[in-house]
Protein backbone atom coordinates (compact mmCIF):
# COMPACT_ATOMS: atom_id res chain seq x y z
CA UNK A 1 0.00 0.00 0.00
CA UNK A 2 1.80 2.67 -1.58
CA UNK A 3 0.83 6.17 -1.16
CA UNK A 4 1.14 9.03 -3.68
CA UNK A 5 3.32 10.23 -0.96
CA UNK A 6 5.44 7.77 -0.64
CA UNK A 7 6.45 7.47 -4.36
CA UNK A 8 7.13 11.47 -4.27
CA UNK A 9 9.36 10.57 -1.54
CA UNK A 10 10.96 7.87 -2.75
CA UNK A 11 11.65 9.62 -5.89
CA UNK A 12 13.39 12.31 -3.75
CA UNK A 13 15.45 9.97 -2.20
CA UNK A 14 16.58 8.91 -5.18
CA UNK A 15 17.84 12.06 -6.81
CA UNK A 16 19.42 13.01 -3.26
CA UNK A 17 21.60 10.02 -3.32
CA UNK A 18 22.48 10.03 -7.15
CA UNK A 19 23.92 13.36 -6.77
CA UNK A 20 25.65 12.19 -3.12
CA UNK A 21 26.65 9.22 -5.29
CA UNK A 22 28.10 11.24 -8.18
CA UNK A 23 30.20 13.61 -5.99
CA UNK A 24 31.52 10.68 -3.60
CA UNK A 25 32.60 9.03 -7.11
CA UNK A 26 33.72 11.55 -9.26
CA UNK A 27 37.22 12.12 -8.30
CA UNK A 28 38.28 8.52 -8.93
CA UNK A 29 36.65 8.67 -12.03
CA UNK A 30 38.82 12.58 -12.85
CA UNK A 31 41.89 11.16 -11.57
CA UNK A 32 41.35 7.76 -13.71
CA UNK A 33 39.97 10.21 -16.68
CA UNK A 34 42.87 12.58 -16.22
CA UNK A 35 45.60 10.06 -15.86
CA UNK A 36 45.42 8.86 -19.87
CA UNK A 37 45.36 12.34 -20.86
CA UNK A 38 48.10 13.86 -22.85
CA UNK A 39 48.97 17.28 -21.65
CA UNK A 40 46.93 19.49 -24.15
CA UNK A 41 44.29 17.47 -23.16
CA UNK A 42 44.74 18.53 -19.18
CA UNK A 43 44.67 22.11 -19.68
CA UNK A 44 42.17 22.55 -22.34
CA UNK A 45 39.96 25.08 -22.60
CA UNK A 46 36.69 24.51 -22.22
CA UNK A 47 37.63 21.64 -20.19
CA UNK A 48 37.83 17.78 -22.02
CA UNK A 49 35.86 15.20 -19.90
CA UNK A 50 37.03 12.66 -22.24
CA UNK A 51 40.75 12.32 -23.14
CA UNK A 52 41.31 13.22 -27.24
CA UNK A 53 44.49 11.33 -27.49
CA UNK A 54 44.40 8.44 -25.17
CA UNK A 55 48.20 7.98 -23.86
CA UNK A 56 50.07 5.63 -21.06
CA UNK A 57 52.86 7.81 -21.27
CA UNK A 58 51.87 9.17 -17.78
CA UNK A 59 52.29 5.98 -16.14
CA UNK A 60 55.43 5.22 -17.89
CA UNK A 61 57.06 8.72 -17.10
CA UNK A 62 55.60 8.00 -13.49
CA UNK A 63 57.45 4.38 -13.59
CA UNK A 64 60.60 4.60 -15.98
CA UNK A 65 61.61 8.01 -15.02
CA UNK A 66 60.43 9.15 -11.57
CA UNK A 67 61.34 6.06 -9.95
CA UNK A 68 57.73 5.32 -8.56
CA UNK A 69 57.83 1.82 -8.91
CA UNK A 70 60.54 1.66 -6.51
CA UNK A 71 57.88 3.54 -4.15
CA UNK A 72 55.35 1.11 -5.13
CA UNK A 73 57.46 -2.06 -3.79
CA UNK A 74 58.60 0.00 -0.48
CA UNK A 75 54.91 0.83 0.20
CA UNK A 76 53.74 -2.81 -0.29
CA UNK A 77 56.92 -4.22 1.67
CA UNK A 78 56.15 -2.14 5.02
CA UNK A 79 51.85 -2.37 4.18
CA UNK A 80 52.30 -6.11 4.53
CA UNK A 81 55.08 -6.36 7.06
CA UNK A 82 52.68 -4.02 9.51
CA UNK A 83 49.62 -6.23 8.52
CA UNK A 84 51.12 -9.57 8.82
CA UNK A 85 52.66 -8.62 12.05
CA UNK A 86 49.74 -6.76 13.69
CA UNK A 87 46.84 -9.32 12.36
CA UNK A 88 49.12 -12.24 13.98
CA UNK A 89 49.07 -10.45 17.66
CA UNK A 90 45.74 -8.84 17.36
CA UNK A 91 44.33 -12.14 16.91
CA UNK A 92 45.73 -13.69 19.79
CA UNK A 93 45.17 -10.47 21.79
CA UNK A 94 41.14 -10.11 20.77
CA UNK A 95 41.02 -13.73 21.54
CA UNK A 96 42.35 -13.57 24.55
CA UNK A 97 40.36 -10.71 25.70
CA UNK A 98 37.17 -12.43 24.69
CA UNK A 99 37.79 -16.17 26.34
CA UNK A 100 40.20 -15.29 29.23
CA UNK A 101 39.32 -12.15 30.40
CA UNK A 102 36.03 -11.47 30.02
CA UNK A 103 36.02 -8.82 32.93
CA UNK A 104 39.68 -7.49 32.86
CA UNK A 105 38.67 -7.42 28.77
CA UNK A 106 36.43 -4.72 28.96
CA UNK A 107 39.20 -2.32 30.61
CA UNK A 108 41.45 -3.53 27.97
CA UNK A 109 38.89 -2.23 24.77
CA UNK A 110 38.91 1.01 26.85
CA UNK A 111 42.50 1.62 26.76
CA UNK A 112 42.60 0.52 23.45
CA UNK A 113 39.98 3.08 22.52
CA UNK A 114 41.74 5.55 24.61
CA UNK A 115 44.54 5.34 22.43
CA UNK A 116 42.81 6.37 19.27
CA UNK A 117 42.72 9.36 20.98
CA UNK A 118 46.09 10.27 21.28
CA UNK A 119 47.07 12.94 18.49
CA UNK A 120 49.71 10.95 15.42
CA UNK A 121 51.41 14.52 15.91
CA UNK A 122 52.13 13.97 19.74
CA UNK A 123 53.36 10.72 19.15
CA UNK A 124 55.47 11.67 15.61
CA UNK A 125 58.12 13.58 17.95
CA UNK A 126 59.05 10.44 20.61
CA UNK A 127 58.53 8.49 17.70
CA UNK A 128 61.52 10.17 15.73
CA UNK A 129 63.52 10.60 18.66
CA UNK A 130 63.87 6.94 19.48
CA UNK A 131 64.17 5.65 16.14
CA UNK A 132 66.93 8.46 16.17
CA UNK A 133 68.27 6.80 19.13
CA UNK A 134 67.83 3.12 17.98
CA UNK A 135 69.45 3.70 14.69
CA UNK A 136 66.16 3.49 12.45
CA UNK A 137 65.22 6.41 11.16
CA UNK A 138 64.95 6.47 7.46
CA UNK A 139 64.46 2.42 7.55
CA UNK A 140 61.34 0.31 6.35
CA UNK A 141 61.59 -1.60 9.93
CA UNK A 142 61.25 1.76 12.04
CA UNK A 143 58.50 2.59 10.00
CA UNK A 144 57.05 -0.43 10.44
CA UNK A 145 57.15 -0.60 13.87
CA UNK A 146 55.35 2.99 14.33
CA UNK A 147 52.95 1.92 12.34
CA UNK A 148 51.91 -1.67 14.76
CA UNK A 149 50.89 1.39 17.12
CA UNK A 150 47.85 2.67 15.03
CA UNK A 151 47.28 -1.21 13.35
CA UNK A 152 46.95 -2.91 16.34
CA UNK A 153 44.82 -1.45 18.65
CA UNK A 154 42.45 -1.25 15.31
CA UNK A 155 42.62 -4.57 14.74
CA UNK A 156 42.42 -5.75 17.99
CA UNK A 157 39.26 -3.63 18.94
CA UNK A 158 37.48 -5.01 15.22
CA UNK A 159 38.53 -8.57 15.75
CA UNK A 160 36.90 -8.99 19.20
CA UNK A 161 33.89 -8.42 17.34
CA UNK A 162 34.27 -11.31 15.26
CA UNK A 163 36.02 -13.43 18.36
CA UNK A 164 32.94 -12.78 20.17
CA UNK A 165 30.47 -14.48 17.58
CA UNK A 166 32.49 -17.97 18.38
CA UNK A 167 30.42 -20.50 20.08
CA UNK A 168 32.43 -21.51 23.55
CA UNK A 169 30.87 -24.95 23.03
CA UNK A 170 32.58 -26.14 20.64
CA UNK A 171 36.14 -24.52 22.18
CA UNK A 172 35.13 -27.02 25.15
CA UNK A 173 34.52 -29.72 22.91
CA UNK A 174 38.04 -29.27 21.86
CA UNK A 175 39.52 -28.94 25.31
CA UNK A 176 37.40 -32.49 26.39
CA UNK A 177 39.61 -34.35 23.33
CA UNK A 178 42.94 -33.15 25.00
CA UNK A 179 43.58 -29.95 22.92
CA UNK A 180 45.51 -27.05 25.21
CA UNK A 181 44.33 -23.67 24.60
CA UNK A 182 47.18 -22.57 21.46
CA UNK A 183 45.93 -26.09 19.43
CA UNK A 184 42.46 -25.20 20.14
CA UNK A 185 43.02 -21.58 18.96
CA UNK A 186 44.99 -22.41 15.98
CA UNK A 187 42.52 -25.52 14.48
CA UNK A 188 39.28 -24.57 16.12
CA UNK A 189 38.86 -20.93 16.39
CA UNK A 190 41.05 -19.29 13.72
CA UNK A 191 39.03 -21.13 10.74
CA UNK A 192 35.80 -20.25 12.01
CA UNK A 193 36.95 -16.35 12.06
CA UNK A 194 39.11 -16.12 9.17
CA UNK A 195 36.37 -14.51 7.06
CA UNK A 196 36.84 -11.97 10.01
CA UNK A 197 40.24 -11.71 9.96
CA UNK A 198 41.00 -11.86 6.30
CA UNK A 199 38.50 -8.15 6.62
CA UNK A 200 40.59 -6.87 9.50
CA UNK A 201 43.72 -7.52 7.58
CA UNK A 202 42.91 -6.17 4.53
CA UNK A 203 41.69 -2.90 6.75
CA UNK A 204 44.87 -2.85 8.17
CA UNK A 205 47.21 -3.23 4.77
CA UNK A 206 45.12 -0.03 3.70
CA UNK A 207 45.27 2.08 6.58
CA UNK A 208 49.36 1.06 6.10
CA UNK A 209 49.31 2.19 2.94
CA UNK A 210 47.55 5.27 2.71
CA UNK A 211 49.31 6.37 5.83
CA UNK A 212 51.12 9.65 5.34
CA UNK A 213 52.91 12.21 8.24
CA UNK A 214 55.02 9.22 9.94
CA UNK A 215 56.29 8.33 6.96
CA UNK A 216 57.03 12.32 6.31
CA UNK A 217 58.73 12.41 9.59
CA UNK A 218 60.69 9.03 9.66
CA UNK A 219 62.18 8.96 5.89
CA UNK A 220 63.51 10.72 4.01
CA UNK A 221 65.82 9.53 1.59
CA UNK A 222 63.83 8.71 -2.30
CA UNK A 223 64.77 5.58 -2.74
CA UNK A 224 63.31 4.51 1.11
CA UNK A 225 59.96 6.66 0.31
CA UNK A 226 56.00 5.44 0.50
CA UNK A 227 53.93 5.77 -2.24
CA UNK A 228 51.73 8.86 -0.31
CA UNK A 229 55.33 10.83 0.23
CA UNK A 230 56.62 10.11 -2.97
CA UNK A 231 53.48 11.63 -4.35
CA UNK A 232 53.60 14.61 -2.00
CA UNK A 233 57.40 15.35 -3.44
CA UNK A 234 55.95 15.62 -6.85
CA UNK A 235 53.75 18.21 -6.19
CA UNK A 236 56.26 20.26 -5.14
CA UNK A 237 58.19 20.08 -8.54
CA UNK A 238 58.74 23.23 -10.22
CA UNK A 239 56.46 22.44 -12.90
CA UNK A 240 53.68 20.83 -11.53
CA UNK A 241 52.80 17.95 -13.74
CA UNK A 242 49.38 16.96 -13.08
CA UNK A 243 49.24 14.03 -16.14
CA UNK A 244 52.04 12.44 -13.89
CA UNK A 245 50.45 13.56 -10.65
CA UNK A 246 47.23 11.65 -11.51
CA UNK A 247 49.08 8.59 -13.05
CA UNK A 248 50.68 8.50 -9.68
CA UNK A 249 47.42 9.14 -7.90
CA UNK A 250 45.92 6.15 -10.06
CA UNK A 251 48.36 3.67 -8.83
CA UNK A 252 47.85 4.61 -5.09
CA UNK A 253 44.22 4.64 -5.03
CA UNK A 254 42.87 1.96 -7.34
CA UNK A 255 44.24 -0.94 -5.06
CA UNK A 256 42.59 0.57 -1.75
CA UNK A 257 39.39 1.37 -3.39
CA UNK A 258 39.40 -2.36 -4.69
CA UNK A 259 40.30 -3.85 -1.64
CA UNK A 260 38.16 -1.76 0.16
CA UNK A 261 35.01 -3.29 -1.93
CA UNK A 262 36.20 -6.80 -1.00
CA UNK A 263 35.06 -5.81 3.05
CA UNK A 264 32.64 -2.68 2.48
CA UNK A 265 30.06 -5.72 3.86
CA UNK A 266 32.55 -6.86 7.00
CA UNK A 267 33.65 -3.50 8.09
CA UNK A 268 30.38 -1.87 8.41
CA UNK A 269 29.97 -1.90 12.17
CA UNK A 270 33.28 -2.98 13.01
CA UNK A 271 34.21 0.01 14.64
CA UNK A 272 31.28 0.69 16.72
CA UNK A 273 30.16 -3.00 17.57
CA UNK A 274 33.40 -3.88 19.70
CA UNK A 275 32.59 -0.83 22.14
CA UNK A 276 28.46 -1.57 22.00
CA UNK A 277 28.29 -5.03 22.78
CA UNK B 1 33.76 -23.77 37.57
CA UNK B 2 36.81 -24.20 39.40
CA UNK B 3 39.28 -22.16 38.74
CA UNK B 4 43.33 -23.95 38.42
CA UNK B 5 45.35 -23.13 41.60
CA UNK B 6 48.43 -22.95 39.08
CA UNK B 7 48.69 -20.20 37.89
CA UNK B 8 47.25 -20.12 34.58
CA UNK B 9 50.04 -18.65 32.51
CA UNK B 10 48.87 -19.34 28.94
CA UNK B 11 46.14 -16.91 28.93
CA UNK B 12 48.76 -14.28 29.11
CA UNK B 13 50.91 -15.39 26.63
CA UNK B 14 48.35 -14.57 24.03
CA UNK B 15 47.69 -10.79 25.10
CA UNK B 16 51.27 -10.18 25.87
CA UNK B 17 52.65 -8.78 22.63
CA UNK B 18 49.65 -6.65 22.24
CA UNK B 19 50.27 -4.74 25.51
CA UNK B 20 53.68 -4.79 25.24
CA UNK B 21 53.01 -2.54 21.46
CA UNK B 22 50.54 -0.42 23.21
CA UNK B 23 52.96 0.15 26.51
CA UNK B 24 56.25 0.35 24.42
CA UNK B 25 54.30 2.42 21.36
CA UNK B 26 51.55 4.72 22.84
CA UNK B 27 51.89 4.90 26.78
CA UNK B 28 55.34 5.31 26.29
CA UNK B 29 55.78 8.03 23.98
CA UNK B 30 53.42 9.81 26.08
CA UNK B 31 55.14 10.14 28.94
CA UNK B 32 58.33 10.59 26.88
CA UNK B 33 56.16 13.81 25.56
CA UNK B 34 55.56 14.98 28.52
CA UNK B 35 58.83 14.96 29.91
CA UNK B 36 60.36 16.73 26.04
CA UNK B 37 57.38 19.41 27.03
CA UNK B 38 59.41 20.70 30.07
CA UNK B 39 62.55 20.82 28.25
CA UNK B 40 64.13 22.97 24.98
CA UNK B 41 64.58 20.00 23.40
CA UNK B 42 65.65 21.04 19.30
CA UNK B 43 64.89 18.90 16.31
CA UNK B 44 68.90 19.17 15.41
CA UNK B 45 70.66 20.57 18.23
CA UNK B 46 71.21 17.39 20.77
CA UNK B 47 71.89 18.72 23.94
CA UNK B 48 68.82 20.51 25.68
CA UNK B 49 67.89 21.62 29.23
CA UNK B 50 65.15 21.40 32.27
CA UNK B 51 62.81 24.43 31.88
CA UNK B 52 60.02 23.41 33.86
CA UNK B 53 56.37 24.92 32.59
CA UNK B 54 57.97 27.51 30.25
CA UNK B 55 57.17 25.79 26.71
CA UNK B 56 53.55 26.09 28.15
CA UNK B 57 53.95 29.36 29.07
CA UNK B 58 55.41 30.42 25.87
CA UNK B 59 52.89 28.43 24.29
CA UNK B 60 49.68 29.84 25.95
CA UNK B 61 50.95 33.70 25.60
CA UNK B 62 51.35 32.96 21.89
CA UNK B 63 48.61 34.65 20.03
CA UNK B 64 48.97 32.01 17.22
CA UNK B 65 48.17 29.37 19.43
CA UNK B 66 44.98 30.85 20.22
CA UNK B 67 44.25 31.36 16.59
CA UNK B 68 44.98 27.83 15.33
CA UNK B 69 43.29 26.46 18.55
CA UNK B 70 39.69 28.52 17.26
CA UNK B 71 40.42 27.32 13.57
CA UNK B 72 40.58 23.80 15.11
CA UNK B 73 37.29 24.07 16.65
CA UNK B 74 35.66 25.63 13.59
CA UNK B 75 37.32 23.31 11.60
CA UNK B 76 35.90 19.98 13.97
CA UNK B 77 32.47 21.38 14.43
CA UNK B 78 31.86 22.59 10.85
CA UNK B 79 32.93 19.09 9.50
CA UNK B 80 31.26 16.97 12.54
CA UNK B 81 28.05 19.03 11.48
CA UNK B 82 28.63 18.22 7.81
CA UNK B 83 29.57 14.32 8.14
CA UNK B 84 26.99 13.89 10.15
CA UNK B 85 23.85 15.18 8.08
CA UNK B 86 25.23 14.00 4.88
CA UNK B 87 26.01 10.47 6.28
CA UNK B 88 22.80 10.32 8.09
CA UNK B 89 20.23 11.34 5.69
CA UNK B 90 22.20 9.20 2.93
CA UNK B 91 21.65 6.55 5.49
CA UNK B 92 18.30 6.54 5.76
CA UNK B 93 17.53 7.72 1.86
CA UNK B 94 19.14 3.93 1.31
CA UNK B 95 17.43 2.11 3.93
CA UNK B 96 14.37 3.33 2.17
CA UNK B 97 14.41 3.39 -1.31
CA UNK B 98 14.10 -0.68 -3.02
CA UNK B 99 15.96 -0.21 -5.84
CA UNK B 100 19.78 0.32 -5.83
CA UNK B 101 20.82 0.01 -2.31
CA UNK B 102 23.64 -2.04 -2.86
CA UNK B 103 25.24 0.28 -5.68
CA UNK B 104 24.33 4.01 -3.75
CA UNK B 105 26.08 2.35 -0.90
CA UNK B 106 29.47 0.91 -2.63
CA UNK B 107 29.91 4.35 -5.06
CA UNK B 108 29.05 6.27 -2.13
CA UNK B 109 32.10 4.21 0.06
CA UNK B 110 34.78 5.27 -2.13
CA UNK B 111 36.14 8.27 -0.38
CA UNK B 112 36.65 6.22 2.50
CA UNK B 113 39.34 4.29 0.87
CA UNK B 114 41.60 7.20 -0.32
CA UNK B 115 45.09 8.00 0.71
CA UNK B 116 45.21 11.46 2.71
CA UNK B 117 47.48 12.56 -0.74
CA UNK B 118 45.25 11.76 -3.10
CA UNK B 119 42.35 13.65 -1.48
CA UNK B 120 44.47 16.45 -1.90
CA UNK B 121 45.82 15.59 -5.10
CA UNK B 122 42.71 15.10 -6.66
CA UNK B 123 40.48 17.71 -4.81
CA UNK B 124 43.45 20.45 -6.01
CA UNK B 125 43.23 19.42 -9.74
CA UNK B 126 39.23 19.14 -9.70
CA UNK B 127 39.30 22.64 -7.95
CA UNK B 128 42.45 24.25 -10.15
CA UNK B 129 42.43 27.52 -10.55
CA UNK B 130 43.19 27.45 -14.47
CA UNK B 131 41.89 24.83 -15.53
CA UNK B 132 40.10 22.58 -12.66
CA UNK B 133 37.07 21.15 -13.68
CA UNK B 134 34.74 22.35 -11.25
CA UNK B 135 35.68 25.90 -11.59
CA UNK B 136 35.25 25.72 -15.47
CA UNK B 137 32.09 24.46 -15.14
CA UNK B 138 30.83 27.31 -12.60
CA UNK B 139 32.02 29.72 -14.98
CA UNK B 140 30.19 27.87 -18.00
CA UNK B 141 27.44 27.95 -16.49
CA UNK B 142 27.54 31.38 -15.80
CA UNK B 143 27.26 30.79 -11.77
CA UNK B 144 30.95 32.92 -11.18
CA UNK B 145 31.97 35.52 -13.56
CA UNK B 146 35.31 34.86 -13.20
CA UNK B 147 37.30 31.08 -12.08
CA UNK B 148 37.37 30.63 -8.36
CA UNK B 149 40.02 29.91 -6.41
CA UNK B 150 38.73 27.29 -3.75
CA UNK B 151 42.20 26.88 -2.37
CA UNK B 152 43.70 30.23 -2.14
CA UNK B 153 40.98 32.34 -1.69
CA UNK B 154 41.07 33.34 2.29
CA UNK B 155 37.10 33.61 2.27
CA UNK B 156 36.65 30.47 0.11
CA UNK B 157 39.28 27.88 1.55
CA UNK B 158 38.43 27.15 4.97
CA UNK B 159 34.54 25.67 3.59
CA UNK B 160 36.07 23.77 0.88
CA UNK B 161 38.55 22.45 3.38
CA UNK B 162 35.39 21.56 5.62
CA UNK B 163 33.31 20.00 2.21
CA UNK B 164 36.45 17.85 1.17
CA UNK B 165 36.63 16.45 5.02
CA UNK B 166 32.62 15.91 4.10
CA UNK B 167 33.07 14.47 1.37
CA UNK B 168 35.69 12.14 2.90
CA UNK B 169 34.15 11.25 6.25
CA UNK B 170 30.47 11.07 5.50
CA UNK B 171 30.61 7.32 4.52
CA UNK B 172 32.21 5.81 7.28
CA UNK B 173 28.92 7.56 9.55
CA UNK B 174 26.50 6.91 6.53
CA UNK B 175 27.66 2.83 6.71
CA UNK B 176 27.62 2.62 10.37
CA UNK B 177 24.05 4.29 10.46
CA UNK B 178 22.95 2.25 8.20
CA UNK B 179 23.92 -0.76 10.05
CA UNK B 180 22.64 0.31 12.92
CA UNK B 181 19.68 0.85 11.40
CA UNK B 182 19.08 -2.43 9.63
CA UNK B 183 19.07 -3.69 13.63
CA UNK B 184 15.69 -2.24 14.29
CA UNK B 185 12.86 -4.85 14.55
CA UNK B 186 10.55 -4.10 11.28
CA UNK B 187 7.67 -5.20 13.80
CA UNK B 188 8.01 -2.36 16.26
CA UNK B 189 7.36 -0.06 13.02
CA UNK B 190 4.54 -2.12 11.84
CA UNK B 191 3.05 -1.95 15.59
CA UNK B 192 3.20 1.81 15.14
CA UNK B 193 1.84 2.30 11.96
CA UNK B 194 -1.27 0.62 13.29
CA UNK B 195 -1.62 2.48 16.62
CA UNK B 196 -1.45 5.61 13.88
CA UNK B 197 1.55 7.43 14.69
CA UNK B 198 3.25 9.48 12.01
CA UNK B 199 6.14 9.18 10.09
CA UNK B 200 8.15 11.50 12.42
CA UNK B 201 6.76 10.24 15.40
CA UNK B 202 8.20 6.68 14.32
CA UNK B 203 11.42 8.53 13.69
CA UNK B 204 11.51 10.11 17.27
CA UNK B 205 10.23 6.81 19.32
CA UNK B 206 11.84 3.82 17.12
CA UNK B 207 14.62 5.07 14.91
CA UNK B 208 16.35 7.36 17.28
CA UNK B 209 16.30 5.25 20.50
CA UNK B 210 17.27 2.65 18.39
CA UNK B 211 20.77 4.09 16.95
CA UNK B 212 21.72 6.92 19.34
CA UNK B 213 24.11 5.13 20.99
CA UNK B 214 26.11 4.27 17.76
CA UNK B 215 25.87 7.66 16.58
CA UNK B 216 27.30 8.81 19.97
CA UNK B 217 30.38 6.94 19.55
CA UNK B 218 30.46 7.73 15.79
CA UNK B 219 30.37 11.36 16.90
CA UNK B 220 33.03 10.66 19.54
CA UNK B 221 35.36 9.14 17.12
CA UNK B 222 34.96 11.78 14.25
CA UNK B 223 35.69 14.15 16.89
CA UNK B 224 39.25 12.75 17.83
CA UNK B 225 39.86 12.09 14.37
CA UNK B 226 38.56 15.42 13.04
CA UNK B 227 40.19 17.26 15.63
CA UNK B 228 43.75 15.11 15.15
CA UNK B 229 43.66 15.64 11.95
CA UNK B 230 46.80 16.40 9.98
CA UNK B 231 47.28 15.31 6.61
CA UNK B 232 44.39 17.15 4.34
CA UNK B 233 44.60 20.16 5.73
CA UNK B 234 48.73 19.85 4.92
CA UNK B 235 48.40 18.48 2.11
CA UNK B 236 45.82 20.83 0.49
CA UNK B 237 46.78 24.43 2.09
CA UNK B 238 49.66 23.53 4.19
CA UNK B 239 47.47 25.75 6.93
CA UNK B 240 47.20 28.96 4.26
CA UNK B 241 47.00 31.26 3.26
CA UNK B 242 48.07 33.45 5.92
CA UNK B 243 47.74 31.09 8.39
CA UNK B 244 43.75 31.11 7.22
CA UNK B 245 43.46 27.46 7.83
CA UNK B 246 46.13 26.51 10.65
CA UNK B 247 44.73 24.07 13.04
CA UNK B 248 46.49 22.74 16.11
CA UNK B 249 48.09 20.18 14.66
CA UNK B 250 49.76 21.80 11.83
CA UNK B 251 50.80 24.41 14.47
CA UNK B 252 52.91 21.69 16.48
CA UNK B 253 53.92 20.46 13.42
CA UNK B 254 55.21 23.76 11.88
CA UNK B 255 56.61 24.18 15.99
CA UNK B 256 58.60 21.13 15.69
CA UNK B 257 59.62 20.76 12.07
CA UNK B 258 59.89 24.67 10.94
CA UNK B 259 60.68 26.46 13.89
CA UNK B 260 62.32 23.10 14.86
CA UNK B 261 61.25 23.65 18.68
CA UNK B 262 60.63 20.05 19.40
CA UNK B 263 60.33 20.63 23.21
CA UNK B 264 57.69 23.54 22.65
CA UNK B 265 55.91 21.02 19.98
CA UNK B 266 55.47 18.45 22.88
CA UNK B 267 53.91 21.02 24.96
CA UNK B 268 51.28 22.31 22.16
CA UNK B 269 50.63 18.36 21.62
CA UNK B 270 49.86 17.49 25.22
CA UNK B 271 47.35 20.31 25.43
CA UNK B 272 45.85 19.29 22.66
CA UNK B 273 45.30 15.80 24.51
CA UNK B 274 44.43 17.25 27.08
CA UNK B 275 41.79 19.08 25.41
CA UNK B 276 40.61 15.71 23.49
CA UNK B 277 40.17 14.00 26.96
CA UNK B 278 38.02 16.35 28.49
CA UNK B 279 35.89 16.50 25.61
CA UNK B 280 36.07 12.42 25.60
CA UNK B 281 34.72 12.91 29.28
CA UNK B 282 31.85 14.72 28.61
CA UNK B 283 30.81 12.29 25.18
CA UNK B 284 31.43 9.49 27.53
CA UNK B 285 29.60 10.61 30.46
CA UNK B 286 26.60 11.00 28.01
CA UNK B 287 26.76 8.08 26.47
CA UNK B 288 27.02 5.99 29.62
CA UNK B 289 23.78 7.91 30.78
CA UNK B 290 21.88 6.67 27.46
CA UNK B 291 23.44 3.42 27.95
CA UNK B 292 21.97 2.87 31.52
CA UNK B 293 18.52 4.46 29.98
CA UNK B 294 18.41 1.53 28.24
CA UNK B 295 18.64 -1.20 30.53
Amino acid sequence: MTTRRDKIGNVFCHIYLIILAVVAFFPLVWVLLCSVKTSGDLTANPTRILPKHFTLENFLHVINELGFAENIANSLLIAISTTCIAIVISSMAAYGIVRFFPKLGSIMSKVLVTTYMFPPILLAIPYSMVMAKAGLVNTRIGLVIVYLSFSVPYAVWMLVGFFKTVPIGIEEAARVDGANKLQTFVQIVLPLVMPGIVATAIYTFINAWNEFLYSLILINSTEKMTVSVALKSLQGAEILNWGDMMAASALVVVPSVVFFMFIQNKIAGGMTEGAVK
Amino acid sequence: MKRKVKFDYARWIFVLPALVIVGALLIYPIFSSLYYSMTTKHLIRASYDFIGVDNYKAVLSDSNFYKAFFTSILWTVGSLFGQLFIGFTAALAINRVNMGKGVYRTLMIIPWAFPSIVIALSWKWILNGVSGFVPNLLVQLGICSELPQFLSDSGLVFLTLIFINVWFGAPMIMVNVLSALQTIPQEQYEAAQIDGASKVQQFWYITVPHIKIVVGLLVVLRTIWVFNNFDIIYLLTGGGPANATTTMPIYAYNMGWNTKLLGRSSAVTMLLLAFLLMICVVYFTIIGKWEKEDK
